[in-house]
């Protein structure tokens, strides 16, 4: 048990190294997601400007929304990206996998632990304690909240970990999931609350996004974070996460255990 | 000097020939690849109808006026996508060799690139902007002179140009670095989403930069200000007539720059 | 007559350096170090015109990246170069026309287009007159055997059609000079025999000039006259195939058949390289002992039924010169002219 652990382990080790190797893309991110964050910062101040509150909602409370999504957001980024991952389904690398003693998904989820810890540690960690003591936003002020974030924040993270593999996977029957693929991106980033929290939604939208999985990524960790979710609340919405992250967790077993009948049968 | 021009175009018409039947050839990924780009923008739409749910305007400006000036980027940036899309993919041109044989060639690389591709799938931002645009046009009641469409056909022109320009220049980079493609989704990408909102809402230096340097904010921000009669604006009303000239001019210094790059290509491999 | 000229060639590459560890992977994100390596370190040799020429040394040794230079894909950094008269670099779409480019492993066909419209798409490109079309394809049809596969897509070519196709594309233009980087690789020994007889053919028949850049030792051996060999980016040997053998070959293999089996069959400065049977493989060295000495010697201890002399061939031969990494001053007087 502890040998195997300490062999995926090693997975996080090397690829935090690797990373290392990869600074263009290290620092090409970083300025895109700053870019973003300016962006996105810039458009919730224009939104608020001449309004005081809008839906209870101050502006300070959003600017710390957003600041805390972007960091989030840049931490998810540093993962394999779905369409590695469909890459290497369709040039049947994957297949290769299959003959080595270790769980893939699992091996996945380890190899990207280290890139995103190097991100966090070079990049989001430093960068984004500038931007906070700079605009001073609502941070969590006990140490029980900060755990509840970081909990919450690590279900999210996991969410989508275990949805973009299992659609990532899915390229083994679909050829081309193109207009497929771009529904399931825009569905992670509106009903996840990535940029404008499910608050300000019309309430026929708001209560469709309640039912799906995408606010456990971003929206419940952020709201814990700011604030705006806490005491009672904050229970069931963690209860909420971690139902779907059982139910995406054993999607991806099952369409994970289907592919890898697939390629022994047909060889990729 | 004409009768290599005419070689190329000819060249040139061909491979589009060749690059259409191929598309053709997987008509399911060619429809898919449609309907997915016109959904990724209908996605950002409805984002921005979801943030103005609450809030009503932008600074001034309200949902329809917002939906006609993505839909005037859209547009530029679909007729772009045709011609120089895949120039985000120069480091995978180089890294597989396939630009080594553009150079043992009598014809510039750069039509070479420009040949491999003509994305039929752009369609698919074509029927979104357009389809945005009609509804914009109509809901915001506008009835356009022929001077304000000649500003529209010059926006449309000028805005390929210039984000055509853009793609070159991040294609050249790779040349250096060999990465282009992670570039200009870091990098392109976001700085062409700032188009979407209205230029004012960001900070004066950003203004400055998008309008002198980068020339974005020509794409569809100044030319808008014109077609939707906005004259309140911080912006003096007459920029957005100079979209056309200064895509030429912008496309033409990206171009210099890619021919620079192409001096200092290291291959692949060894 | 020379048609290719390179004189103190250079050419470097930056490469980063690895730093070790995980402190070293967050030292490298903010302060990268970088290594000069020349890959290609003063070089220089004539080609003549008509000549073909194997150009040849193991991975890395700056094959492909001279190549490179030649055909004006790589800039130098610094030296002379002259193809047919012009820099190639500089002049790239002249120089274009006047070469033919084959790398073995990469296409230089359009991947989707059925083969007979990649040649129709060369012939508008290189601007090759109607006639000249017409003639160089019902040449290259015939010798190549492309009718078989004139209509199937490039992408589902096997590799040694693909090869052929790729070579008739190379010279549809009626290139002065032609540049095959591995143009065997991957063939199997019918193929690989139908390549050379055609680079031998069009060499012969239309003076083309030939570089070659081989693994391969006999296409070397069929094909050139001379060869360059050359290791971390110099030239470590430039003359005549025969040359090399006579210079270097200084080990012979000696083939016994005994009368007996003997089982400690043992000779003084002479090794037991194969046994097969009664049949044993001796190496000896020319220098220790001549043939006729070790023929004696052997028939005073043995029963011989029969003997023979075996030449090394050039690949151990090439195999020797690279693990004993003789310092190529004192080895080779044969060096590059200056």
């Amino acid at each position: 048990m502890i040998k195997t652990y300490r062999m995926y382990w090693e997975f996080t080790r090397k690829s935090f190294q690797r990373s290392a190797a990869y600074r263009v893309d290290s620092w090409s991110r970083v300025l895109g997601n700053v870019m973003s964050l300016g962006i996105w910062g810039c458009i919730w101040f224009a939104l608020y400007y001449g309004k005081g509150s809008v839906e209870n909602i101050s502006f300070h409370s959003m600017l710390s929304y957003i600041l805390i999504s972007m960091a989030l957001q840049g931490i998810h980024s540093a993962g394999t990206p779905l369409w590695e991952i469909q890459r290497r389904v369709r040039t049947g690398d994957i297949a290769i996998e299959l003959l080595r003693p270790y769980d893939y998904p699992l091996r996945m989820l380890f190899t990207d632990l280290g890139s995103m810890s190097f991100y966090f540690i070079t990049a989001i960690f430093p960068l984004y304690t500038v931007i906070f003591i700079f605009f001073q936003p609502n941070i969590p002020l006990s140490a029980s909240q900060w755990g509840l974030f970081i909990l919450s924040a690590a279900l999210g993270y996991l969410i989508r970990y275990s949805l973009e593999l299992t659609f990532g996977l899915f390229t083994f029957w679909l050829v081309e999931t193109g207009g497929v693929e771009d529904i399931f991106y825009f569905s992670i980033s509106l009903f996840s609350g990535s940029v404008v929290p499910l608050w300000f939604f019309p309430d026929w939208l708001a209560s469709i996004a309640s039912l799906l999985p995408f606010q456990g990524i971003y929206f419940v960790p952020n709201a814990i974070f700011v604030g705006e979710l806490s005491g009672q609340a904050i229970l069931p919405a963690l209860l909420n996460q971690v139902i779907w992250l059982v139910i995406c967790y054993g999607l991806l077993r099952f369409v994970w255990a289907k592919a890898s009948q697939k390629i022994v049968v047909q060889g990729g | 000097m004409l009768k290599s021009c005419l070689r190329g175009l000819k060249f040139y018409f061909y491979m589009v020939g060749v690059s259409i039947k191929t598309q053709l050839q997987y008509r399911y990924a060619f429809v898919m690849n449609i309907l997915g780009w016109a959904m990724t923008y209908a996605g950002t739409a409805i984002t921005m109808w979801v943030m103005l749910y609450s809030f009503q305007t932008i600074r001034g400006w309200m949902f329809w006026e917002l939906l006609f000036l993505f839909g005037l980027s859209v547009l530029s940036w679909s007729i772009c996508i045709i011609f120089f899309f895949h120039f985000r993919n120069m480091d995978e041109y180089i890294v597989e060799g396939t630009f080594d044989r553009f150079l043992v060639r009598p014809i510039h690389p750069f039509l070479h690139v420009v040949a491999l591709k003509f994305d039929v799938g752009a369609f698919g931002q074509l029927l979104f902007s357009i389809v945005a645009l009609i509804i914009a046009y109509a809901q915001l009641g506008l009835n356009w002179q022929l001077s304000q469409w000649l500003i529209f056909l010059g926006a449309v022109i000028g805005g390929t140009l210039i984000q055509g320009g853009m793609l070159v220049l991040i294609s050249g980079v790779a040349f250096w670095t060999t990465r282009s493609e992670r570039l200009f989704w870091t990098l392109m990408w976001p700085a062409k989403n700032l188009m979407n909102y209205p230029l004012t809402i960001f900070p004066r230096v950003i203004q400055l930069l998008v309008t002198f340097v980068l020339p974005f904010a020509f794409v569809n921000f100044l030319p808008a200000l014109l077609l939707l009669d906005k004259t309140k604006e911080s912006f003096a009303p007459y920029w957005g007539f100079f979209t056309l000239p200064v895509g030429v001019i912008f496309f033409a210094l990206c171009f210099k720059f890619w021919t620079i790059g192409l001096n200092h290509y290291k291959s692949a491999g060894s | 007559m020379s048609i290719i000229e390179v004189k103190h060639l250079y050419k470097e590459f930056k490469i980063p350096k690895r730093q070790e560890g995980m402190s070293g992977a967050l030292r490298s994100l903010f302060h990268r170090q970088y290594l000069t390596k020349p890959a290609v370190n003063d070089i220089s040799f004539s080609i003549d015109c008509g000549e073909i020429v194997g150009y040849i040394g193991p991975n890395g040794a700056g094959k492909s990246t001279t190549i490179k230079m030649l055909t004006g894909i790589l800039v130098p950094s610094s030296g002379y170069i002259r193809v047919n008269g012009l820099i190639p670099y500089k002049e790239r779409q002249r120089n274009a026309r006047q070469i033919g480019v084959v790398f073995g492993q990469r296409s230089q066909l359009w991947w989707d287009l059925p083969t007979i419209e990649s040649f129709e798409l060369l012939k508008q490109v290189f601007q090759i007159p109607a006639e000249r079309y017409r003639q160089n394809m019902a040449r290259f049809r015939k010798i190549l055997e492309l009718d078989e596969f004139l209509h199937t897509p490039v992408r589902q070519l096997s590799l040694g059609q693909r090869m052929r196709a790729d070579i008739a594309a190379a010279l549809l233009h009626d290139p002065k000079i032609i540049f095959l980087d591995e143009p065997t690789i991957g063939l199997d020994v019918v193929a690989k025999e139908r390549m050379r007889s055609f680079i031998r053919e069009i060499n012969r028949e239309r003076g083309v000039t030939v570089i070659l850049t081989t693994h391969d030792m006999s296409d070397i051996e069929k094909l050139c006259q001379r060869m360059i060999l050359i290791d971390k980016g110099q030239v470590m040997y430039d003359g005549e195939l025969a040359k090399i053998k006579e210079t270097f070959g200084k080990t012979r293999i000696l083939i016994v058949d005994l009368e007996e089996e003997i089982v400690d069959f043992s000779l003084d400065g002479v090794e037991v390289v194969k046994q097969e049977g009664n049949r044993r493989w001796l190496k000896f060295n020319r220098d220790t002992i001549t043939a006729s000495q070790l023929i004696s010697r052997i028939s005073e201890n043995y029963n011989v039924r029969d003997i023979s002399i075996q030449d090394p061939e050039i690949e151990v031969l090439i195999r020797n010169i690279y693990e004993n990494n003789l310092p190529s001053e004192q080895a080779f007087t044969n060096k590059a002219k200056p």
